[in-house]
C-alpha cells in the first residue's frame, strides 16, 4: 500500500468507518439481488400469483371475529371477539371431532404413502409395456369418479336389503350384516375408499422419482449380487426418502382439514356412525347449514389452520434437526 | 416450443380478456336507452331455447310499456344455498330483483345484512302502483317490514297450500279395509303398511330416502295443539312451538311431553314391520318415481305437489290407484294456511335501476299478457288453452325437455292462474276443505333477531342431527331412552337459553301487537 | 458447491451389503440367487397390480353397466356388473341436445391444455430457482409459497376478493388462473431437481450461460419424468375442477366446465332432498340414476387417454457415469 493510500484510509473519520459494516451488509443484499436477478425473475410469476390469490384475500379472515353485514363490509362490521367460535365449544363435540379428523388424516397419509410407494416399486418391476400402460391408466379412474357417485356405489355394495356384499354372504349361508349401523366398521371402509380413490394418482410421484434414480446404481447393485428385496431396501427406498418426507411434511399442514366430500357422501345423516366418522367439516356443515352465516365457517377454518400450522412448525423443525436438506424450509 | 407457449398464453389472455369484457357489459340506463332489468330466480337454467324465445316476445312488450327489458339470472339447485348467499354477499350490481322467501330463502337475514333495498311507500306508489294498492288493501305490507321499512313484496295473492302429509294409494287402502280407501288417522297407516307388506311383495310400504323429520312432525301435529314457530330453524328442524292457550310462551315438543316418545315408538313399530329399507338413512333413490312405478305405497310432501303432479302422474302411470292425501293435523285441525311471504320479491341494495325494476315487476305481476308470457310461455308452442279453460300442452310436449323454466314464484296471482290439465280434478274441493279448517299463522309479523340465538341453535342443530333421523326411522332399540338422552344433550348445549331468549322477543312482539 | 447429500452418495454407501462377503469378480455373471428373487418380485408385482387394477376398475364397471341399463330395473334391484335390461336411453338423452356437452368439452380442453402449458413453465422455473443452493433467497421464497397452504382466508373473504376486488366473477379466468400452480407442485418440482446433477449447472456456468439458458437448454431436457408428473397433475386438476366453477361461474356462462356440468346433474336431487328447499319446492323430472351414470362416463372417458400419451416421458433418467466421463 502506498503512503498516499494509507493516509487516505486513516483520514476518514472513525464514525464513517464503523458504519461501513452495515453499509457492507446492505451492499451485499443488493449484490445478492443483482447476482441472482435472473433466478429472482424466474420466481417472479409464482410470487405474484401467490400474492394475488392467497395473500390478497387473507386479511379477510378478520370476518371470523365480526358480526358481518354487507353494508359495512369486512372491516366495518361490528367486532364480536370469539363469539363465532362459541357454537363449536358449546356443542361439546370439539374434542371428538378433532380427534376423528386428525386420526383419519394420519391413516390416510401413512397408509396412503406406503401403498403408493409399494405400487410404484411394483410398477417399476413390470416389463410388459402394454400391461403397464393399461393398468396405469386404469388406476387413475377412481380419481375421476365424483364422490357423490362413490356414495351411491358404496350404498349399492354395502346395504342390507339389496347390497352385493350381503348377497354374497347369504349365498354362502351366512347372516346378512347391517353395515350401515356398525360404527366400528366405517373407519376401515372410509380408509379403503380413500385408498381406492387416491393411490393410483399419488403413486405417480413415486414412480417418477424411481425413474429418476441413476441407472448406474442398479447396475452396481446387480454386480454386488443384491437380491430383489435388497435392491428395494438399499437403492430404491433411500432414493424415495426425501420425496416421502417432503410429502409427509406437506400433508401435515392439512391434517386438520378433512375431506368433506368423501365423508358427507358416504355417511350422510346416518347418526349411528357419527361417533367414529364425524369430522370437523361435516359436523360444522350440519350445524350451520340453515343459517346464512359465513362468519362461523371462517372461524372454524381459522381454528383448523392454526392447529395445522403449529403441527407443521414442530415437524419441520424436527426434520431440520435431522437433515437440513429434507426440511420444507 | 417456446413459440407455441407464447401463442398459447396470448390465446388465453385474449380469451380471458374477452370473457371479462363480455361479462361486465353495461346494461344501458341512459335516458332514452332501454334499461335491462335482471331478476334472480332459483332453478336450473333451461337450455332448450324456449326461455329465450319467450323473453324476446316479452321484451317487445316491456320496451313499449316501460322502456326496459328483462333478463333472468339463475341460481342452480346443485349448490343453491351457498350460491344464493354468495350472490347476495357479492353485492353484484347486475342483479336488480331478487326472489326470496322468509321461510326458506333467508329473507330476514339478508334484509338485516343489507342485501335488500328498503322500499319507501312513495317509491312503491309511484313505480309499482297496482301492486302497492293490492297488497295495501289486504294489509300485507306489515308482513314485510323490518324497523318500519318495507324490504320486499309479498306473493300474497296466490292460493297455495304447502302443508305436508302422506300421499297414499286409495286402491290399496280400500283392499286393506278402509272404507272408500280413506285413511283418517295417523296410526291407521300401520294397518295400511302392514297390508302392503303382506300383499305387495314388490313394493315397500313407504320407501324413504333422506332424513327430514316428516313422520315425527306428522304425529306431533296431529296429537297436540301446538303451533310451530316458523321463523326459527335449527338445521332442517323447527325446534320451537307455542300453544294456542298461551300464544306468547315458547315451548318445544322435542323437549316436553310424551308425544315425541309415542311418535318414536310408532316409528319403531313401522321399522320392525319393514315399512322402509333397513338402510333408509343412506338411501338416495328417487322415491317419488318409485311411487309412480308401484314400487312404493306411500310418498310424502305437500299439498301443492299433490295437486300439481302426484294425482296426474299416478293416474297416468298407475291407473286405478286412486291417489289420496292425508295431511298432518287432519285429525284435529292443527293445520295452517301458508304464510304470505313464502314467496317474495326484493330489490337488490346495489341495483342501478331500482325504480325501473319496480316498474317491470308491477307489469309482470299485473299485466295479464306479460304475466302469461313469463309464467307459461308462448301460446301454441309452450302451452295451449283447452275448451274448458284449462291450461294444457301441445302435442308432443315433454315436460322433462321442453319446460320453460322461468320459475317466477314471487308474484303469482290467482286471477291469472288457470287450472292445469294436470291438476287434480278435485283441486277446488281440496282447497275448500283446507280453507274451512286451516288457521291463519299468527306470527307472520314477528321478526326474530337471531344473532343472540345463533350459536346455540347451531349446537342444537348438531344434537338434532344426531337423534332425529334415527328416531324418525325407528332405528333406536329403545326410543324412550334415546329421547331422554337427546333431551339431556339439548339441555347441555343451552336449549333453555335459546328458548328463553326467543320467548323474550315473542313477548315483546306480543305486547306491541296487543296479544297477551 | 456440491450438495453433500444427494441420494447418489448415500445409496452407494449403503450398497455394500453388510455381512456378505464379496465372492465374485465384477466381470462374472450374476449368481442365480438374485435372478430368482427378481422373478419372485416380478411375479408378486404382476399379481398385486392386476388385483389393484381390478379394484380400481370395478366401480367404474358398475357405473358403465348402470348407464346402459333401464331406469326401472335399476330402481328395482340396484346396480350389477352387467347391464340390466340393456338400453341406450340415458345416452340418447344426453346426445339429443349435444350442444351443452360439446361446449363443455371444448371449454374444458382449452383450459386444460393452455393452463397446463403455462403452469408447467412457471412451476419448472420456480422449482429450478428454489433448488439452486447458490440462490440466497431460496428459503425465504420457499416459506412464502409454503405458508399459503397453512392459512387460507376461507370461503367468504376469498369470494369477495376474487369477485369484487379482482372482478373475475363470471369469467373463465376465475377458474383458469388459480389452478396454474399449487405450492405442492412447486415443491414437488423442486424435489425432482435433485435428480439433475449439479455438474450440469456448473458446466453451464463455466460456459458462461445465464441462469435461464441453463434452465431451458440444459436442465429441462433431463427432467422428463418430473415434467410429465407435474404436467399430468396440472392437467388432471383442470379436468376435474368443479368447485371454482360453482362459485364463480354458476349459470353466468353458457358452457360450464365439464365436471361442473356433471356435478349439476348429479347433485340437483341430493340438494333438494336434504335441504329445506326440498320441503318447499315441488320438483319433478329429476335426472334419473342411469342419466347420472351416463353423464359420469361421458365426462370421464377422454381423460383416460391422457396417461398413455404421457407415459412415454416416464423413462429412466440419465446415468451419472456419462456426465462424469
Amino acid at each position: 500500500m502506498s503512503v498516499k493510500q494509507a493516509q487516505a484510509r486513516h483520514s476518514r473519520p472513525r464514525a464513517q468507518r464503523a458504519g461501513a459494516g452495515s453499509q457492507r451488509r446492505r451492499r451485499s443484499v443488493w449484490k445478492s439481488i443483482k447476482d441472482s436477478r435472473m433466478l429472482l425473475v424466474m420466481c417472479a410469476p409464482a410470487i405474484l400469483f401467490f400474492l394475488v390469490f392467497n395473500y390478497g384475500p387473507l386479511p379477510g379472515v378478520w370476518i371470523a371475529f365480526t358480526n358481518f353485514n354487507y353494508h359495512d363490509g369486512i372491516f366495518g362490521s361490528p367486532f364480536v371477539g370469539f363469539k363465532n367460535f362459541d357454537f363449536l365449544i358449546k356443542s361439546g363435540q370439539l374434542w371428538t371431532l378433532t380427534r376423528n379428523t386428525v386420526l383419519f388424516n394420519l391413516a390416510f397419509i401413512v397408509l396412503g404413502n406406503v401403498l403408493q410407494i409399494a405400487i410404484a416399486i411394483m410398477f417399476n418391476e413390470v416389463r410388459l409395456k402394454f400391461f403397464k400402460k393399461v393398468t396405469q391408466s386404469v388406476m387413475f379412474l377412481p380419481y375421476f369418479i365424483s364422490v357423490v357417485l362413490v356414495g351411491v356405489i358404496a350404498f349399492n355394495l354395502l346395504n342390507y336389503d339389496t347390497g352385493a356384499l350381503n348377497a354374497l354372504i347369504k349365498a354362502t349361508g351366512g347372516d346378512p350384516i347391517k353395515i350401515y349401523s356398525m360404527a366400528g366398521a366405517w373407519p376401515l371402509i372410509i380408509i379403503l375408499v380413500h385408498l381406492w380413490q387416491s393411490t393410483g394418482y399419488g403413486s405417480i410421484v413415486y414412480f417418477a422419482a424411481i425413474m429418476g434414480i441413476d441407472k448406474g446404481l442398479f447396475e452396481a447393485a446387480a454386480i454386488d449380487g443384491a437380491s430383489a428385496w435388497q435392491r428395494i431396501r438399499y437403492v430404491i427406498l433411500p432414493s424415495l426418502k426425501p420425496t416421502f418426507i417432503i410429502l409427509l411434511l406437506f400433508s401435515l399442514g392439512g391434517i386438520m382439514h378433512g375431506n368433506f366430500g368423501l365423508f358427507w357422501n358416504l355417511i350422510g345423516n346416518n347418526a349411528s356412525l357419527f361417533s367414529t366418522t364425524d369430522i370437523i367439516e361435516t359436523s360444522v356443515y350440519r350445524m350451520v347449514m340453515s343459517q346464512n352465516n359465513f362468519t362461523t365457517s371462517t372461524a372454524v377454518g381459522l381454528y383448523q389452520s392454526l392447529f395445522g400450522f403449529a403441527i407443521v412448525m414442530i415437524a419441520n423443525w424436527t426434520v431440520r434437526k435431522m437433515n437440513k436438506d429434507y426440511a420444507l424450509f | 416450443m417456446s413459440r407455441r407457449i407464447i401463442t398459447g398464453v396470448a390465446a388465453v389472455a385474449v380469451l380471458g380478456l374477452g370473457t371479462t369484457m363480455l361479462a361486465s357489459c353495461s346494461s344501458g340506463g341512459d335516458d332514452g336507452k332501454p334499461t335491462e332489468i335482471t331478476m334472480l330466480v332459483l332453478g336450473d337454467k333451461p337450455t332448450n331455447g324456449r326461455l329465450e324465445a319467450m323473453l324476446d316476445k316479452l321484451n317487445e312488450r316491456l320496451l313499449e310499456q316501460a322502456n326496459a327489458t328483462l333478463d333472468l339470472f339463475y341460481v342452480e339447485w346443485a349448490d343453491w344455498q351457498t350460491q344464493y348467499n354468495l350472490q347476495l354477499l357479492s353485492g353484484d350490481s347486475n342483479v336488480d330483483l331478487i326472489t326470496t322467501a322468509t321461510d326458506w330463502l333467508f329473507a330476514w337475514e339478508n334484509a338485516e345484512k343489507g342485501a335488500f333495498l328498503p322500499l319507501s311507500e312513495e317509491m312503491l306508489q309511484e313505480h309499482a302502483p297496482k301492486t302497492w294498492a293490492q297488497v295495501d288493501a289486504d294489509g300485507d305490507w306489515e308482513l314485510t317490514k323490518l324497523d318500519d321499512q318495507i324490504y320486499f313484496i309479498p306473493e300474497d295473492n296466490f292460493t297455495q297450500y304447502t302443508n305436508h302429509g302422506f300421499f297414499y294409494r286409495g286402491d290399496w287402502a280400500a283392499e286393506a279395509g278402509f272404507p272408500d280407501g280413506e285413511i283418517t288417522e295417523f296410526e291407521d297407516f300401520t294397518t295400511y303398511f302392514q297390508w302392503i307388506k303382506d300383499n305387495q311383495p314388490d313394493a315397500y310400504p313407504w320407501d324413504v330416502a333422506g332424513s327430514l323429520d316428516a313422520a315425527l312432525t306428522g304425529y306431533l301435529q296431529g296429537h297436540t295443539d301446538l303451533t310451530t314457530i316458523q321463523q326459527v330453524t335449527a338445521g332442517n328442524y323447527f325446534p320451537f312451538q307455542t300453544s294456542p292457550s298461551d300464544p306468547t310462551s315458547v315451548t318445544s315438543w322435542y323437549m316436553e311431553g310424551d308425544e315425541l316418545v309415542e311418535a318414536a315408538e310408532l316409528a319403531k313399530e313401522w321399522n320392525e314391520i319393514g315399512v322402509w329399507r333397513e338402510d333408509a338413512l343412506n338411501y338416495d333413490g328417487d322415491t317419488r318415481e318409485e311411487f309412480f312405478a308401484g314400487l312404493s305405497g306411500t310418498d310424502q310432501h305437500h299439498t301443492q305437489t299433490f295437486i300439481g303432479s302426484i294425482v296426474n302422474s299416478m293416474n297416468e302411470k298407475q291407473p286405478g290407484s286412486d291417489p289420496k292425501m292425508f295431511y298432518w293435523g287432519q285429525e284435529n285441525g292443527n293445520v295452517y294456511k301458508d304464510i304470505k311471504t313464502h314467496g317474495a320479491m326484493a330489490v337488490s341494495a346495489n341495483s342501478k335501476n331500482p325504480e325501473k325494476a319496480l316498474e317491470v315487476y308491477d307489469l309482470l305481476r299485473n299485466d295479464e299478457t306479460d304475466y302469461k308470457l313469463l309464467n307459461f310461455g308462448i301460446e301454441g308452442t309452450d302451452y295451449v288453452m283447452t275448451d274448458d279453460g284449462k291450461l294444457g300442452y301441445p302435442e308432443g310436449y315433454d315436460a322433462s325437455t321442453d319446460a320453460l323454466g322461468s320459475n317466477f314464484w314471487a308474484g303469482r296471482m290467482d286471477e291469472f292462474e288457470p287450472d292445469r290439465v294436470t291438476d287434480a280434478p278435485d283441486k277446488a274441493e281440496i282447497y275448500a276443505a283446507l280453507d274451512a279448517v286451516a288457521k291463519d299463522y299468527p306470527y307472520t309479523t314477528f321478526v326474530v333477531d337471531k344473532t343472540p340465538l345463533e350459536s346455540t341453535l347451531a349446537a342444537v342443530s348438531g344434537v338434532f342431527a344426531e337423534y332425529i333421523p334415527q328416531l324418525q326411522y325407528g332405528k333406536f332399540d329403545d326410543p324412550a331412552a334415546a329421547v331422554a338422552e337427546m333431551r339431556q344433550k339439548l339441555e347441555d348445549v343451552g336449549f333453555e337459553d335459546a328458548r328463553a331468549g326467543l320467548e323474550e322477543q315473542l313477548k315483546q312482539w306480543g305486547a306491541d301487537q296487543g296479544v297477551s | 458447491m456440491h450438495s453433500s447429500e444427494t441420494p447418489l452418495i448415500s445409496a452407494t454407501e449403503t450398497l455394500t451389503v453388510p455381512g456378505k462377503k464379496r465372492r465374485w469378480a465384477s466381470n462374472q455373471a450374476r449368481p442365480v440367487k438374485s435372478a430368482k428373487s427378481d422373478l419372485v418380485l416380478r411375479f408378486v408385482s404382476y399379481v398385486f397390480i392386476t388385483l389393484f387394477a381390478l379394484f380400481c376398475l370395478l366401480p367404474f364397471v358398475l357405473i358403465v353397466s348402470a348407464s346402459l341399463s333401464s331406469e326401472s330395473e335399476i330402481m328395482r334391484s340396484g346396480f350389477g356388473l352387467l347391464p340390466k335390461d340393456f338400453s341406450f336411453t340415458a345416452y340418447e338423452y344426453i346426445f339429443k341436445a349435444p350442444r351443452q356437452i360439446i361446449g363443455s368439452y371444448v371449454v374444458t380442453v382449452v383450459m386444460t391444455v393452455t393452463g397446463t402449458a403455462v403452469g408447467l413453465v412457471v412451476i419448472a422455473m420456480t422449482g429450478f430457482a428454489l433448488f439452486r443452493q447458490d440462490f440466497p433467497f431460496r428459503n425465504h421464497i420457499s416459506f412464502f409459497i409454503y405458508f399459503t397452504t397453512l392459512f387460507s382466508a376461507g370461503l367468504a373473504p376469498t369470494f369477495l376478493w376474487v369477485s369484487n376486488t379482482l372482478g373475475l366473477r363470471g369469467s373463465y379466468l376465475a377458474v383458469w388462473l388459480p389452478l396454474l400452480m399449487t405450492p405442492w407442485l412447486i415443491i414437488l418440482m423442486k424435489n425432482f431437481m435433485r435428480t439433475v446433477p449439479f455438474e450440469i449447472v456448473e458446466s453451464g456456468k463455466i460456459d458462461g450461460a445465464g441462469d435461464f439458458r441453463i434452465f431451458w437448454q440444459l436442465t429441462l431436457p433431463m427432467m422428463k419424468p418430473a415434467l410429465a408428473t407435474v404436467g399430468l397433475f396440472l392437467a388432471l386438476g383442470y379436468w376435474n375442477e368443479w368447485y371454482l366453477s360453482s362459485l364463480y361461474l354458476g349459470s353466468t356462462v353458457e358452457f360450464k366446465p365439464l365436471q361442473y356440468y356433471l356435478y349439476n346433474i348429479i347433485n340437483t336431487a341430493n340438494a333438494l332432498r336434504n335441504s329445506v328447499a326440498g320441503s318447499n319446492v315441488s320438483i319433478t323430472d329429476l335426472p334419473s340414476n342411469t342419466l347420472k351414470m351416463a353423464s359420469a362416463v361421458v365426462a370421464t372417458g377422454p381423460i383416460l387417454l391422457l396417461y398413455p400419451w404421457v407415459q412415454k416421458y416416464f423413462v429412466s433418467g440419465i446415468t451419472v457415469g456419462a456426465v462424469k466421463g
